[in-house]
């Protein structure tokens, strides 16, 4: 489903080799468009109009929901929700003698605040239980609508006052409502493309992929997708504010309606669900079959035209997962992306020729403490890591290395103690979220490498980038200048999820490099790669040492522990045991006993 | 106090209700790891089934349970085995909940196809008759589905604790891989719970349909109560359901009398989201220590 590589195909791909493409994609884009409008027009048929009416309405409806649903991946079938918050304030304004050409803006801004309050709580909610909590946000609603009946009109519902005109947003004919429509629907698919194609859209997917990642490269995985789905909440109100001036009559049963939510999500999944032009696609091939078979069929067999739709449904997921979006790219587009020879692996690093001193303190460790349930993972753990220094920690496994490093980049609060980063500025502070740690510079990899699978490696590097460029293209350089430097070169528009671990592991470390921290926090890094690579990995280390960034690495491979690191601190079942030059940590029979037991000292004693 | 004591009992009799609903659920939900959400619809099924077979072979709609069970065991295995388990390897979930709304929305319409938008009253068989219980009465229907959850929760217990079979379906629910490598058929596990689960809803529709009136959409009346019942027991924890319902049937009950009838569903409704949100887990369901894997 996660198709981010057709989303460029209408985005500025300026630097996509085949530079023809784009520009033909463009011109299919903007004839497509242009006969959604001048089909129904041409034709002059009453129902042509309504069926390309609705085309309009559920695409641009489906295309603000894929900002939640596609791009930031939290499956609401709560959409509705907003849809009816734009159509209720529409018309009770109306009634009031306020053109719903205000009462748009006003649903819209009352949609925002729904969604926010709704969304805030819930993100902590993963796949099925984000969709559970909004459907039962969606019932609360109904059940509200029907409660409040002074307000709503209950189940008998809401009539518009017969006020005919541009300003009321009323018509007899149905020219006007189609103009309205379309241009809404412009603004909708706009809208996303300009998410997509920027910060904010990579964002949202690296959040959608991995929020543990996302967070370490800096992102405000809460804030980027309270920000999607405040847009996505403001088009659907004012999607819904139209619809109920075209109905003319609303009730809560078919304005917050669970049938509803589940369209607007399944145009998108069918068209390609998280791509810009998919919900488009999917709701001009199914809204005319629904509306035809609605219409011919409708009153001979009930229930025959929703059969249908449910069994395309669950065809479309177990044959076609992309969408028609994915399809279509399978027949038109280019073949899956040249998966280079596994050829060079780290490129040769030349070293400068001069080391900076070791400096002062610049992380500060403080008696970290932390207990999983009645286990002592960390226990009055303190240490410090001066600037420009390479501190190796080493541990056998279950030791707490890489608890501490939860610690020591935010994702974990240690039970007492603390950690101290000094900035930029020189003076010490104590960052608490992953994203604060991000801000003040500490960049970390994960031991369990956590690409954005979906993205392209150049994508995946493009995110670190973004923390020090807003624009898409000086990100896009910084990426590529990592990649190549990482020896990641030949594969910049694979996927990342098409990678060898040793791929993955250097794509970890380029996706942090790309930030550019002042400290770098490596969790075994080398493990699992060969000897050439853990040598040339060792290379890299000491270059990026040699501009003044201060590392901690967890790191089992003792061929770099014993060449890298300044100084090497020992952990064993949560306390430190050994601390001092590698040369000497390696012969303490304490750290002998951690590692091979009592027996093998004695043995050797 | 009569009051109160009746609205206890019309809560717990609810409950009762919600449970042997959600039971299959929970199953599916803890083991196969799918959100079904088409189960509303197979317990729409069996109340049609139980309906028609009722009506052809003239017997009392409980004796039913032994064409009805098993039919609809099939038609779980069918789903888990056609539609779910081409998509366990499916990158997320969004893939599996759109197949099952997909199958819901498919068997609603073609339960409307079938039998059109009028409700099918299945003979009470006497199951409508009112007990008295000291100061409360309650339906007779109502005692035998609370009498069945009990048994079913028991059972169910039983079965997974002391079979070979039951254990396999443990193991495979708590480490998908590590049982695969002891020689078990996951995909087959897969297809038995998902089938076991069906069953348990035959069974839950034979004992309802005598009480309520079956219509097309008589399972999406359920089914959000049941993933509230679910949810609040904690996943996959069969006990935990049972109580959770329990809960649920109280609040409504509670709710309806003392708040308004209107209201209920956004007391049901509001409890949901406080407990997904305040604790995922369930009131019953243990939390994972992940601490190495997901920071």
């Amino acid at each position: 489903m996660t198709d981010t590589t057709a989303a460029s195909l209408a985005a500025p791909a300026a630097d996509k080799p085949a530079a023809g493409r784009p520009r033909r994609n463009l011109i299919a884009l903007v004839l497509f468009l242009a006969a959604i409008f001048l089909v129904p027009v041409a034709i002059g048929d009453q129902f042509v109009y309504h069926v390309f009416i609705t085309i309009c309405l559920f695409a641009g409806l489906s295309t603000a929901w894929n900002i939640v649903g596609g791009f930031a991946g939290q499956l609401s079938l709560g959409h509705a929700i907003f849809y009816g918050i734009g159509a209720y304030a529409g018309i009770i304004l109306m009634n009031m003698g306020i053109s719903p050409w205000i009462g748009m803006f006003a649903g819209a801004a009352v949609a925002v605040v729904a969604a926010i309050v709704i969304s805030y709580p819930c993100f902590r909610l993963k796949g099925p239980f984000f969709a559970l909590a909004t459907i039962a946000f969606l019932e609360v609603f109904r059940v509200l609508a029907l409660h409040f009946s002074g307000l709503t009109g209950g189940a008998t519902g809401l009539m518009i006052p017969l006020k005919l005109g541009w300003e009321w947003m009323v018509f007899r004919e149905r020219l006007p409502a189609l103009v309205i429509v379309y241009g809404m629907m412009l603004v909708s698919l706009a809208a996303a493309w300009w998410i997509r194609s920027h910060r904010l859209g990579f964002y949202l997917v690296a959040t959608r992929e991995r929020e543990s990642a996302a967070q370490a490269a800096g992102v405000s995985t809460v804030k980027v997708r309270l920000i999607a789905v405040s847009v996505s909440a403001a088009l659907c109100a004012m999607f819904g504010t139209f619809h109920a001036m075209y109905l003319t009559f609303i009730e809560p049963a078919a304005m917050f309606s669970l049938t509803t939510s589940i369209q607007i999500a399944m145009f998108a999944l069918i068209g390609g669900i998280g791509t810009v032009f998919g919900p488009l696609i999917g709701a001009v091939f199914l809204v005319p079959v629904s509306e035809l078979a609605r219409g011919w069929l409708g009153a001979h067999a009930l229930g025959l035209h929703g059969f249908v739709y449910g069994i395309v449904l669950v065809l479309v997921v177990l044959f076609m997962p992309n969408g028609l979006m994915g399809a279509m790219k399978r027949m038109f587009g280019k073949a899956e992306p040249e998966r280079g020879v596994q050829a060079a692996s780290v490129a040769a690093t030349p070293r400068a020729s001069e080391r900076p001193a070791i400096g002062h303190e610049i992380m500060v460790a403080d008696h970290l403490d932390k207990h999983f349930g009645g286990l002592h993972v960390t226990n009055d753990v303190s240490f410090s890591l001066k600037e420009g220094e390479i501190l190796a920690l080493i541990g056998p496994n279950g030791a707490g290395k890489t608890t501490v490093f939860n610690m020591l980049s935010g994702f974990l609060t240690p039970d007492s103690g603390g950690v101290k980063v000094r900035d930029a500025a020189g003076n010490f502070v104590s960052p608490t979220t992953p994203g604060d740690f991000a801000a003040i510079g500490v960049g970390r990899t994960f031991q369990i490498v956590q690409p954005f699978a979906a993205m392209t490696v150049e994508e995946n590097i493009m995110v670190g980038a973004f923390h020090r460029f807003h624009d898409v293209g000086d990100a896009r350089e910084a990426a590529r200048e990592t990649a190549h430097r990482m020896g990641l070169g030949p594969w910049l528009n694979a996927e990342a999820r098409g990678l060898t671990i040793g791929g993955l592991k250097r794509l970890e470390v380029a996706r942090v490099m790309a930030m550019q921290p002042r400290i770098l926090l490596l969790d075994e890094v080398m493990a699992g790669i060969n000897q050439t690579d853990v040598r040339r990995a060792i290379d890299l280390m000491l270059s990026i040492r040699d501009t003044g960034v201060s590392i901690i690495a967890i790191e089992h491979v003792m061929q770099a522990v014993m060449s890298l690191s300044d100084r090497v601190i020992v952990l064993n079942s949560g306390q430190i045991i050994a601390e001092g030059k590698p040369q000497d940590v390696v012969r303490d029979p304490t750290v002998i006993e951690a590692y091979l037991g009592k027996e093998f000292t004695h043995a050797h004693a | 106090m009569e009051t109160f004591l009746q609205v206890l009992a019309n809560g717990l009799m609810l409950g009762a209700l919600f449970a042997i609903v959600s039971i299959g659920l929970t199953l599916i939900f803890g083991i196969v790891k799918v959100v079904n959400f088409a189960h509303g619809e197979f317990l729409m099924i069996g109340m049609y089934l139980t309906f028609v077979v009722t009506g052809w072979l003239g017997i009392h709609p409980l004796y039913t349970i032994v064409i009805v069970a098993p039919l609809l065991f099939l038609a779980g295995a069918a789903t888990q085995r056609f539609i779910i388990q081409p998509l366990m390897s499916a990158r997320d979930d969004h893939i599996q909940i759109f197949a099952t709304v997909g199958l819901s929305t498919a068997l609603i319409n073609l339960a409307l196809l079938i039998f059109g938008a009028d409700i099918a009253n299945t003979p009470s068989g006497g199951l409508r008759t009112p007990v008295e219980i000291g100061p409360v009465r309650v339906l007779s229907g109502q005692l035998f589905i609370l009498i069945a959850a009990i048994a079913l929760v028991i059972g169910l217990r039983l079965f997974l604790q002391k079979t070979q079979t039951g254990r396999a379906i443990r193991a495979v629910a708590q480490n998908r891989a590590a049982a695969q490598l002891m020689g078990i058929n996951v995909n087959r596990i897969y297809v038995l719970t998902f089938g076991i689960g069906a069953a348990c809803v035959g069974l839950a529709a034979t004992l309802i349909a005598p009480l309520y009136p079956t219509s097309p959409n008589i399972g999406t009346y359920f089914v959000l109560t049941a993933f509230v019942v679910v949810v609040l027991g904690g996943l996959g924890s069969i006990g935990g359901a049972f109580v959770g319902a329990m809960v649920i049937g109280l609040i409504d009950s509670f709710s309806g009398f003392y708040i308004g009838s209107d209201l209920r569903e956004v007391a049901v409704f509001g409890v949901f989201l406080l407990i997904l949100i305040l604790k995922p887990s369930g009131l019953f369901g243990k939390s994972l220590n992940l601490s190495h894997v997901s920071p």
